[in-house]
């Protein structure tokens, strides 16, 4: 029925050849459901469904994904530690001590080197992999036993894929009571120890990374690049 | 059919006939076991096509006999290496399970390269096969993440300090590398948390992952069929013919021997040569 009286319709205006009396034309029907913004019950209800859903995953998903990655990206923590009295480091060696880890294979060491008066801490991380530097007093040179890298008496690199100088950790001298001896004021000089007594004691403090010429940048992971266009690379 | 299917059936075959079928009515398991494993494959697969399975047969092997080894071993960092080497020395046939566990994960990690590798190589990634390829990727990067942290769990200093290295690996990516790195590790250096985390990762996360995209591959791949490889006759036949015409056309475009244009126009007007145009 509504086919045949739409045909009749669209005869009389096609091409505009005929003029005669048409059929009635209905008023078109107005159904919100044809409505595109009309919500139905249907599209309600699914909307309904789909906000429920991912209310009910974000309200498993947020805990869990922040259980699991919230704490491990927090930095770790450093304090001053005291490593022993001056005495055990006497001017001209190179002490190799553990400095806790997290685990007992962490293997993490510093090497006190105490040379002509001043003494800086060293970080046995290689700088390229992470990997535990070891010392040769022989040629007073690390090296590292991973992939070949090797460091100078300073841990600047010799040779090998470390991108930067080895880490070092802050030093400091103070008398047995706590009062401050010497502090180091810029990493190339060391903490001077020419005017500590025997008895006064080390503390090793927060680790930083140097470059080529023994600047101090804020710690950073093995391979990362504190110079240079690349260090870029790792902004935070 | 055949002269067997004469005369009354087997009670028992009936029984189980039936049996089946009542599961099957209710649950289509039957149509589809057909659709999944009786597929038509090209004339000309070959042991090559196997190599998938193959992979798959190793991941089978590797989730039971990990499985397995997760009753005697001990995430913890003062017994772990203890308690691996009380399965290689004490537990009855622990050896071989560990063993199967070790040297399969090497099988694998071949197998899935071989399989790449023949599935590049044949073309088989073509439309419409590429999200087989994606999926099989994904495949592949979580096999190598099971390597990665199985080699972990036996906490002696080769699978400690090689961990270190492939976790600084990831820390020096640009910008997010040392994010990742401090969740792998759970903080900024490897400890106790590492193990259990890398534990539970291996027993757990990817295995799940892994399981869920082989079903994905494998719904693709009945899906789709296998590829025909690059040497199929039917193939060649077809690229051959396929080429003939193309030379067949090139030919009537020669200058010489060029049909005239019909005098009447076609139903679609061809674009005329412009005199004097280059
Ligand atoms: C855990 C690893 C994997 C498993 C268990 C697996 C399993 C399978 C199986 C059973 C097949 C059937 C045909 C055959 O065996 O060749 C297949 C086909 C296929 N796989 Fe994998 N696969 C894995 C990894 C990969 C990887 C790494 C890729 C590529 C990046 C890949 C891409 C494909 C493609 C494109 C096909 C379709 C080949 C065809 O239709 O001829 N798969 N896979
Ligand atoms: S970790 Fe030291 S050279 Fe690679």
């Amino acid at each position: 029925m509504a086919e045949s009286q739409g045909d009749e319709t669209a005869g009389g205006t096609r091409g505009g050849q005929y003029s005669g009396p048409t059929a009635h034309v209905p008023e078109p029907v107005h159904d919100h459901h044809d409505d595109p913004a009309f919500i139905t019950r249907t599209r309600f209800l699914t909307g309904v469904a789909l906000v429920t859903g991912g209310v009910m995953t974000a309200a498993i998903l947020v805990p869990v994904v922040g259980f699991a990655a919230a704490d491990a990206l927090k930095d770790e923590e450093w304090r001053w530690v005291d490593v022993g009295p001056l005495s055990d480091f006497p001017d001209g060696e190179t002490s190799s001590i553990a400095v806790s880890g997290p685990a007992p294979e962490s293997d993490r060491r510093a090497f006190l080197r105490h040379r002509d008066g001043a003494m800086i801490a060293i970080w046995n991380r290689c700088a390229h992999l992470g990997c535990p530097v070891s010392y040769s007093p022989g040629g007073d040179v690390y090296a590292c036993p991973c992939h070949g890298g090797a460091y100078d008496s300073l841990g600047r690199v010799t040779s090998g894929p470390p991108p930067r100088p080895m880490d070092r950790f802050d030093v400091k001298i103070v008398t047995p009571d706590g009062q401050d001896v010497a502090r180091q004021t810029s990493p190339a000089e060391g903490v001077s120890t020419a005017g500590a007594s025997p008895e006064d004691r080390v503390l090793l403090g927060r680790p930083f990374s140097i470059d080529e010429e023994q600047n101090p940048f804020k710690l950073h992971g093995p391979g990362e690049l504190v110079t240079g266009p690349l260090s870029n690379l790792y902004p935070f | 059919m055949a002269t067997t299917d004469i005369g009354p059936k087997n009670p028992a075959v009936k029984a189980g006939e039936a049996a089946f079928d009542y599961v099957d009515k209710r649950t289509g398991v039957k149509t589809g076991a057909k659709w999944f494993m009786f597929r038509n494959i090209p004339a000309e697969t070959s042991w090559f096509q196997t190599l998938g399975f193959t992979a798959m047969a190793l991941f089978g092997m590797q989730a039971i006999t990990g499985i397995i080894l997760a009753m005697y071993y001990k995430p913890d960092p003062n017994s772990a290496y203890q308690s691996i080497e009380v399965i290689t020395n004490e537990v009855t046939w622990g050896w071989l399970v560990r063993g199967m566990h070790k040297w399969g994960a090497s099988a694998m990690i071949v197998v899935v390269f071989l399989h790449l590798g023949r599935v590049f190589f044949f073309g088989s990634y073509k439309y419409p096969r590429e999200l087989t390829w994606v999926t099989g990727a994904i495949l592949l990067i979580m096999t190598m993440f099971m390597g990665l942290t199985g080699y972990l769990l036996v906490w002696d200093q080769k699978a400690y300090w090689a961990t270190v290295v492939a976790v600084n690996i990831t820390a020096s990516a640009p910008i997010v590398g040392p994010y990742v790195a401090d969740i792998l590790r759970a903080g900024p250096e490897f400890g106790p948390e590492t193990l259990s985390r890398f534990y539970s990762i291996h027993m757990l996360v990817i295995p799940g992952g892994m399981a869920t995209f082989i079903g994905l591959h494998l719904f693709l791949i009945s899906k789709l069929g296998i590829a025909e490889p690059p040497y199929s006759k039917r193939r060649m036949a077809v690229e051959r013919a396929e080429e003939e015409a193309r030379r067949a056309a090139e030919n009537e475009r020669l200058p010489y021997g060029r049909r005239e244009v019909p005098a009447v126009a076609p139903a679609t007007p061809e674009p005329q040569k412009v005199e004097g145009a280059s």
